[in-house]
């Protein structure tokens, strides 16, 4: 029989056993946040080197050691860029990171449903994002280091360049895939079998629903992917030709494979950030979340049509036009469940007592400028209009607007309304502030004006362009010279936060009406939470959240 | 939660008790019966559900590439994806099969604990020796206990701390009546 321990004390493991063996869902949590962050980073300067030389027509510093234009470097640059955005930045910060340490504290379960598991998905995401930087330092095609194919990873291109980058590349992403893939069951069953009493599907917090559809979506897209990366590591060694017409295979059926992942991919990305910005939303209104079902099933929504709508990124392949007609319908189909959250966020402000604190900021600022992406993808979606927007900056507009002005600030949102939780101790409001407005400032001088540069005609991955693009390339740069800027910033908002930061001791410090678990807990929680299963009245505070 | 039994350790359910007797020997009726398992919010329907549903979302990319090698490319790893929910499921299932069975006669009073593993565990004592109480000063909320044959074991250490307050009430009666032939006050 289990013996009593009535005068149980938390064990307080070492430095080593605690971040680096660690099965606690909080410490693998932020383990998840300071790697994607160290990884951003990276990527970040990537970015910062690419809008240098970009700002003035001619190629400047990316040259051979002859002053001639180094083509591949820039393509290695736009690669790692994409790759690490995609697979080891966004992902690992809000679905491994926030979901990690905030879903099971928002069901009330005391860990993830496997804590071992947890810890093998992080360190083979650690482990994939370790074999990408080695790639970028690898023997690569054109006779130099990296792999320059784009982060689709495109047969034929794929399959020919040379050296072994690319493959180093795709067993990083094939690492990050099945890191994402086992994180995904982990939540997925966590969610399902481990809910306080009580806590029916429909009276679920919001963002834990978003990490749910989140990882239900991994589940589906990422096995496609690494099928596919699979069959493109044997057609480069193994002498396959699953893409290669001269072996019978197809390219084109590549892309099918990979955007019937990559499509979903982009709102794996985006939904848990829809999570954190309704709770944001709703601390700072005073007011539950408006029409709460049916934020449920918009994300549902959203998930599932994200499924049918891939071939909207390949309309010049050469599909029939009855097959085009249905993927342009059914992408603009997905506006109506992405209204329907636009709308109940903003039904949620309307006579609410707003607070602009910083998390409320970032969670505005999101609202704005995911909803240009927004109206911009309906724009993209028109088979006809992409005719003349495929391949051009309109298209990198678009997605920045969704992605780098969406998810990250969906992650910078999380960052602001958490830390205090996270660390016992509160940002500086005022330098959160400056931070915020910076990075908006920045990130639209950055990307509006690749609008104008796309419908001029000017094409994206090209490392240099005709005089007649250069004023918007000029501001785009400064933009993105703001932004880096401002990105320095936080990172020393968050060293002073957690050094210096004022200690907060009210576990509610946002005074949140939906009341989720995670406020009943002390700044920053004890390693082991909800041990015992929470009292209802703990969690129950509104009829619907 | 539970912490692992040092002293009795597995014992199959028709191993004698320690002292000789076979615990499965007593056949009368009990005065009390009690039996506590882990919430679970999932039921069995449901994981059924949702696994059919991981199955037809998965194969939506393969039905496309019927008939082309793409789909043996795909396929392991479709299967794959499936097979280690499944396996995930049924893990978290054995998980929460954990069990605690307390009996209560007018001269025994015995608690048996399945693990999850397979192990049974179990314990027993004269209903009065026996006391409960629960623990505030503990890591866990209203922690219940049972003290008596010189041991200390925790009880329902997996439920939420009202439905154990309300079951040491219960217990409670339930041990006055068994050993005073009183009937126990309602709560």
């Amino acid at each position: 029989m289990a013996e009593a321990v009535v005068h149980a004390h938390d064990e307080q493991p070492g430095f080593f056993t605690r971040w680096f063996c660690s099965t606690n869902h909080k410490d693998i949590g932020i383990l998840y946040i300071l790697t994607a962050g160290l990884l951003g980073f990276i990527s970040v300067a990537f970015t910062m080197y690419m809008r240098l030389e970009l700002m003035e027509p001619g190629v400047q510093y990316m040259t051979m050691e002859d002053g001639s234009p180094n083509g591949h470097m820039w393509n290695v640059m736009v690669t790692g860029h994409g790759l690490l955005m995609m697979f080891f930045v966004v992902i690992p910060a809000l679905f491994g990171g926030f979901g990690n340490y905030f879903m099971p504290l928002h069901i009330g379960a005391p860990d993830m449903a496997f804590p071992r598991l947890n810890n093998l998905s992080y360190w083979m995401f650690v482990a994939g994002s370790a074999l990408l930087c080695v790639s970028l330092v690898t023997p690569g095609g054109n006779g130099q280091l990296g792999s320059g194919v784009g982060w689709v990873l495109y047969a034929p291109l794929s399959t020919n360049e040379a050296g072994m980058s690319t493959d180093f590349a795709i067993f990083g992403v094939h690492l990050s895939g099945a890191s994402s893939i086992l994180g995904a069951i982990n939540i997925i069953t966590t969610f399902l079998n481990m809910r306080a009493p009580g806590m029916t599907l429909m009276r679920v917090p919001l963002f834990a629903w978003s990490i749910f559809i989140t990882a239900f979506m991994i589940l589906l897209a990422l096995p496609v992917l690494a099928g596919a990366i699979t069959m493109l590591l044997t057609d480069r060694n193994f002498g396959t030709t699953f893409f290669d017409p001269s072996g019978g295979g197809d390219p084109v059926l590549y892309q099918h494979i990979l955007w019937f992942f990559g499509h979903p991919e982009v709102y794996i990305l985006i939904v848990p950030a829809f999570g954190i910005i309704s709770h944001v939303i709703s601390t700072f209104s005073k007011k539950p979340i408006f029409g709460y079902s049916g934020m449920v099933f918009a994300m549902v929504g959203i998930a599932a049509l994200g499924f049918v709508v891939w071939a909207h990124h390949m309309y010049t392949v050469g599909m029939s036009k009855n097959a085009q007609a249905y993927f342009m319908l059914a992408t603009m189909v997905i506006a109506v469940p992405t209204g329907i959250k636009i709308f109940s966020w903003i039904a949620t402000m309307w006579g609410g007592s707003i607070d602009f604190k910083v998390p409320m900021l970032w969670a505005f600022g999101f609202l704005f400028l995911f909803t240009v992406g927004g109206v911009t993808g309906v724009v993209l979606s028109q088979a006809g209009i992409d005719r003349a927007y495929h391949d051009t900056y309109y298209v990198v507009a678009h997605f920045h607007y969704v992605m780098s002005l969406g998810a990250v600030f969906g992650i910078f949102c999380g960052i602001y309304y958490w830390i205090g939780k996270m660390s016992g101790r509160q940002y500086p409001e005022f330098w959160g502030k400056v931070h915020f407005w910076t990075m908006f400032i920045g990130a639209n001088i950055t990307f509006f004006p690749q609008h104008f540069l796309g419908r001029q005609g000017m094409p994206r991955r090209y490392i240099d362009y005709p005089e007649a693009f250069a004023l918007w390339n000029y501001v785009s740069s400064i933009g993105a010279f703001i932004t880096m800027g401002s990105f320095l910033l936080f990172l020393w908002i968050m060293w002073y936060t957690v050094t210096r930061g004022q200690k907060i001791t009210d576990p509610n410090y946002w005074d949140d009406p939906a009341g989720t678990l995670e406020w009943t807990l002390p700044n920053p929680p004890p390693a082991h939470t909800f041990e015992t299963l929470p009292k209802r009245e703990d969690w129950d505070k509104t009829p619907a959240h | 939660m539970a912490v692992q039994d040092n002293v009795v350790g597995s014992v199959a359910p028709t191993a004698p008790f320690p002292g000789g007797q076979d615990w499965r020997a007593r056949q009368d009726r009990p005065v009390w019966e009690a039996t506590l398992w882990p919430n679970r919010s999932l039921n069995a329907t449901g994981q059924r559900q949702v696994m059919l549903l991981i199955a037809v979302g998965l194969s939506i990319p393969l039905l496309p590439a019927l008939g082309t090698p793409v789909f043996w490319g795909l396929l392991p790893f479709t299967l794959g994806a499936w097979g280690a929910m499944w396996l995930g499921f049924r893990r978290s299932n054995r998980a929460l099969t954990l069990r605690e069975t307390v009996t209560l006669w007018r001269d025994e009073m015995r608690v048996e604990r399945h693990e999850p593993s397979g192990a049974v565990l179990r314990w027993r004592a004269d209903p009065w020796h026996v006391r409960v109480q629960v623990h505030d000063c503990a890591r866990v909320e209203s922690y219940l206990t049972l003290k008596g044959a010189g041991r200390e074991i925790e009880l329902g250490a997996f439920l939420c701390p009202s439905e154990r307050v309300s079951l040491a009430a219960e217990l409670e009666g339930a041990l006055t009546h068994a050993v005073t032939g009183r009937p126990p006050l309602s709560p």
